[in-house]
């Protein structure tokens, strides 16, 4: 908002050379009085147009070839069914959650939602959100049972997963060559070996090729290392479920790694993580180890160049018990406010149960969650995708349990984590005051549940 | 010298009303409603805007400022909470600090490089224009994210700052990246936004009449005691209008901070301005009664600023009358 001064009032009147006052002929204002029209754009979510189809908002976040193949799948799904639209509403995914919030609060939300585990009980339990169990159109009995629960909410089922995908060590084959360091055996490793071999490869590297990229940005590390002592990051009741200690002692292994320069400095390591996947070490080829989620390989392996593999997590037999567990990737929700939710629960139920999204969708929304769909294309899936699917089914066996739904307050912990973890790599915290400040924080962001 | 400033400047750059107007007579009465109505037509569209697209949302968020609405569910009447809830929110008094940090020290150095060129361009330089619209050009962009994405690149570990210092043989930090700096390269951002203001002080120079300065020199004054007893005096409602929008600007500064710091404020809140946080509080975290608060209290902060700028104006700004 700049105005522009009054630079000199413009003189209405002058004095003529006869010295009369003279009068200027002013301007006729007529236009832009009354030519002001607010043409208010009503978007009625599930309108039923005239001739007897019923339209239905989707929505969901991503990139440009996401919502390319989404619309392929709206395609083929309205050839099935004639008598359903579906209008389509994406955006990438920091505007996604402003946007959906905005529009749930002003009545108009889409009627199929795509939904996150860290925001999916800030609508359930808001009543934002329609109970999918009531629903006949969508058969939810084929879902992998790993995954099957996490939209469960008191009893209602507030979303179903599009498919699953799994927290782990992406590890560079040719920086570990490079370094001359053993690729680590990541049926036995221990989080000792996870930092030496970090600190082995920064050190004879002479920090060309760093160990490994921070971890202490993503409270799924942090959920995976308090499992394996038997704790979790929440209860079932949303409270928290770790103790002070796992928390200190999983912030001083990064300390450690910042110590022994086996990871990036406190302010590379944030513009490392401002930079998201494209800037990761792996994808600039400065790096060994960095963590990610399944789903997420082919695009390392593709923006790095260079053959990725996947490990799983350190600790992982070493530790009490194994904390790796199935994400599902995003959920299908249906709003509660919508007109038609059998007609939004066919088209749910065409994107989870059915082969030919499969086909399209692939592995972008996570492995897909219904097992006889994943056994359908695996075969088709890109390389890098494909090496995911068999490290998946790898792991299945090991892993234990999944985790209940985040509490409400939960989409702020990825805040708190970085902002935390920021102030520790720049050494005004210890890992012990990190961990105090952290619990602080998520309890408060939480309301202890 | 203080003899010459008694007397009125040819033109008033700002549009203050001229008391030393001979009365309007009664013939020229219709003359001036029609110059109201011009003014009221002009006026219009932006009043219109108001009435019905300001004006509601502003009553909606003073009533939810008293309520825990929080976007989604049902809300409830809290009263003060959220005003009480204020007082203690350490992140929140954070925010305060780095706000007024950067409108304290980015504003009058913006306003001083803007007078600076504004006075080299007044010389008369040739293919002036090209210049003014060189330097107006960062003004246009500055607050755009296109700018805040290349302020990144330019202050990153491996940007183009780095690079030079690299040249000298000196290790830049992360600008960027590191909380002591980080808000020293949105303050240098702002600063580089000189281009607004200058055109204004270009504007107001020249409307400050030859005569004084060229009375000036034959009482024999230098170049600094022109400046200080000519062109700053003449030049004060114009420097009070700058300092007053810039500081409303400032204030709301949102797009650079969110842009640079990848949308947290960070490193560890070092740039997580006022604006920002009532951001992250509402859409972050729900807490939409919160952060409609929060926008009342920077109503109140920007208001009183204002408020003291114009009552201190009465002291140093001088309308020529």
């Amino acid at each position: 908002m700049r105005a522009n001064p009054g630079s000199g009032r413009p003189q209405a009147r002058d004095l003529s050379s006869d010295g009369r006052l003279r009068r200027r002929p002013l301007l006729k204002i007529a236009a832009g009085v009354g030519a002001v029209v607010l043409a208010a754009t009503a978007c009625g979510g599930g309108s039923s147009s005239e001739d007897g189809v019923v339209e239905l908002r989707f929505s969901w976040w991503g990139a440009d070839d996401r919502h390319a193949v989404t619309q392929q799948v709206i395609e083929e799904f309205e050839a099935a069914n004639p008598d359903i639209r579906i209008v389509g509403d994406y955006t990438d995914w920091s505007s996604y959650w402003d946007r959906l919030a905005t529009s749930t609060a002003a009545g108009d939300a889409p009627d199929i939602i795509t939904q996150e585990e860290r925001y999916l009980r800030e609508y359930g339990d808001r009543g934002a959100l329609a109970d999918l169990s009531q629903l006949d159109s969508l058969d939810l009995s084929k879902i992998d049972p790993l995954v099957a629960e996490s939209g469960d909410m008191d009893g209602q089922t507030y979303g179903v997963a599009t498919g699953v995908n799994a927290y782990t060590i992406m590890a560079d084959t040719e920086a570990f060559e490079a370094a001359g360091v053993e690729m680590p055996d990541d049926d036995s490793w221990s989080w000792d070996d996870y930092v030496d071999l970090a600190t082995e490869i920064s050190e004879t590297t002479d920090g060309e090729v760093v160990g490994t990229q921070s971890m202490a940005y993503n409270e799924a590390g942090f959920q995976i290392f308090a499992r394996q002592k038997g704790e979790s990051l929440y209860n079932e009741d949303g409270t928290l479920g770790y103790s002070q200690e796992t928390l200190t002692e999983w912030f001083s292994i990064t300390q450690r790694l910042l110590e022994a320069e086996a990871q990036p400095s406190a302010s590379e390591s944030v513009e490392i993580e401002a930079l998201g996947p494209d800037g990761s070490v792996l994808a600039t080829n400065s790096g060994a180890m960095a963590h990610f989620w399944t789903n997420q390989l082919g695009q390392q392996t593709e923006t790095s160049g260079h053959e990725i593999e996947l490990l799983r997590y350190p600790g992982e037999s070493t530790e009490d018990r194994s904390g790796m567990y199935f994400k599902p990737a995003m959920f299908y929700s249906i709003s509660a406010g919508s007109e038609h939710p059998e007609e939004a629960a066919r088209f749910v139920d065409f994107l989870v149960n059915s082969n030919e999204a499969a086909e399209l969708i692939l592995a972008d929304r996570g492995l897909p969650a219904n097992i006889d769909v994943r056994g359908h294309i695996v075969s088709q899936l890109p390389e890098a995708d494909a090496r995911s699917a068999v490290f998946l089914s790898d792991i299945e066996g090991t892993i234990e349990d999944g985790n209940p739904p985040p509490p409400i307050g939960a989409g702020e912990v990825v805040n708190i984590i970085k902002r935390v973890s920021d102030e520790m790599g720049f050494g005004d915290l210890t890992p012990e005051e990190a961990a105090e400040q952290f619990t602080e924080e998520v309890e408060a962001a939480t309301q202890g549940g | 010298m203080s003899a010459l400033l008694q007397r009125r400047p040819k033109a008033d750059p700002v549009a203050a009303a001229p008391a030393a107007r001979t009365k309007p007579s009664a013939g020229n009465q219709g003359a001036k409603r029609r110059e109201n109505l011009a003014a009221y037509g002009f006026l219009a569209p932006w009043f219109v805007g108001l009435l019905f697209i300001t004006a509601g949302p502003l009553l909606a968020s003073l009533y939810f400022s008293f309520t825990d609405y929080n976007l989604i569910g049902e809300h409830s009447w809290v009263g003060l909470e959220n005003y009480s809830r204020m007082l203690e929110d350490e992140r929140l008094h954070n925010s305060l600090r780095v706000t007024f940090v950067y409108v304290f020290v980015s504003v009058p150095l913006q306003l001083a490089l803007a007078l600076a060129l504004a006075m080299v361009l007044d010389r008369g330089v040739r293919g002036l224009p090209l210049y003014r619209s060189v330097y107006y050009l960062p003004s246009l962009l500055g607050g755009s994210v296109a700018i805040a994405i290349l302020w990144r690149q330019v202050f990153g570990a491996n940007g183009l700052i780095n690079q030079v210092l690299g040249f000298f043989g000196i290790q830049g930090e992360g600008w960027v990246s590191h909380p002591d700096y980080a808000l020293g390269t949105l303050i240098v951002l702002n600063v580089w936004t000189f281009g607004a203001p200058m055109v204004i002080f270009l504007a107001g120079l020249r409307q400050i009449p030859r005569m004084y300065y060229e009375a000036a020199s034959v009482d024999g004054a230098g170049p600094l005691y022109k400046f200080w007893h000519i062109t700053v005096p003449l030049l004060t409602p114009i420097i009070f209008f700058n300092l007053v929008l810039q500081i409303i600007n400032a204030f709301q500064t949102f797009t650079q901070a969110f842009i640079v710091s990848g949308g947290t404020g960070g490193p560890s809140d070092s740039t997580m301005f006022y604006t920002l946080y009532l951001y992250q509080r509402g859409f972050g975290s729900f807490e939409m009664g919160y952060a409609s608060a929060m926008a009342w209290l920077l109503l109140m902060i920007i208001g009183g600023f204002t408020a003291v700028n114009f009552l201190a104006s009465k002291y140093w700004v001088f309308y020529g009358d």
